[in-house]
């Protein structure tokens, strides 16, 4: 099967017109296999992605381009117990997950 | 739900935002799409199931709000394409991955076909899902429970 996702890239343009990643530190919240995460990772200064599904993970990790490998990490959490101190993070993104 | 946000509001920094970027349920459309026009064959059928959890999660950002957790900055809605080569693909995701929460009527299966076969040689199908992106910013000011 064929199928297209999002091919007039609103989400991107959307996200972008809402939030200025650049040098921020963001944690992602369902973040599945990583879709939306490349779509801005990239300028940030970190980026966590987390989800409760391992195998979405394992994938958002085989498919982490090399020049993010220093910045952008996946984890398996609970979004009602994040694992992080307080005031860690400059952006939370709820991703399809509210 | 409510718990995630009362997560989320702890690790932010002091001025930091929330991005909610979520689909919103509304009997979306069914288009069969062709560089030289786009028709809309159907909509799809919202289940109770997917209502009562676009209804949850609005409920609980409300309830963040009136916690005084966070303050709603600005949001809109836009459209996300999901495509496919052919109806039967369509139908087939429909029922594979989205079965809980919406439903494709026979009749608006029938007149998807029916128009993407009469269509153009390039005619694609595809579902306009309406997606709802707010920014919230984090209140500085402490816990109105």
């Amino acid at each position: 099967m064929t199928i297209q996702k999002d091919s007039e890239q609103n989400e991107t343009k959307y996200l972008h017109k809402y939030a200025e990643f650049a040098g921020k530190r963001v944690l992602e919240i369902g973040c599945g296999e990583g879709r939306l995460t490349w779509q801005y990772a990239k300028e940030t200064r970190s980026t966590l992605g987390i989800d409760l599904d391992a195998d979405a993970l394992r994938v958002a990790t085989i498919d982490r381009p090399s020049d993010m490998e220093n910045k952008v990490y996946f984890s398996r959490a609970l979004s009602e117990q994040l694992p992080f101190s307080k005031e860690t993070f400059d952006i939370a993104v709820f991703a399809w997950s509210l | 739900m409510v718990h995630a946000l009362s997560e989320i509001r702890r690790v932010l920094v002091p001025d930091g935002i929330l991005i909610d970027l979520r689909p919103m349920l509304s009997k979306w459309p069914i288009e069969v799409v062709s560089a030289r026009e786009i028709r809309e064959t159907s909509r799809i059928q919202d289940l109770p199931l997917g209502l009562a959890d676009d209804e949850a999660a609005n409920q609980s950002i409300a309830q963040a709000e009136q916690n005084g957790w966070f303050r709603r900055d600005v949001e809109e809605f836009f459209p996300f394409y999901y495509s496919w080569d052919a109806p039967s693909e369509m139908e087939e995701w429909i029922t594979d991955e989205w079965h809980d929460f919406i439903q494709l009527e026979e009749a608006s299966k029938r007149a998807t076909r029916s128009v993407w076969a009469l269509g153009d040689a390039d005619a694609v199908v595809r579902v306009k899902v309406k997606m709802l992106i707010t920014r919230w910013k984090k209140e500085r000011t402490g816990d109105k429970e």
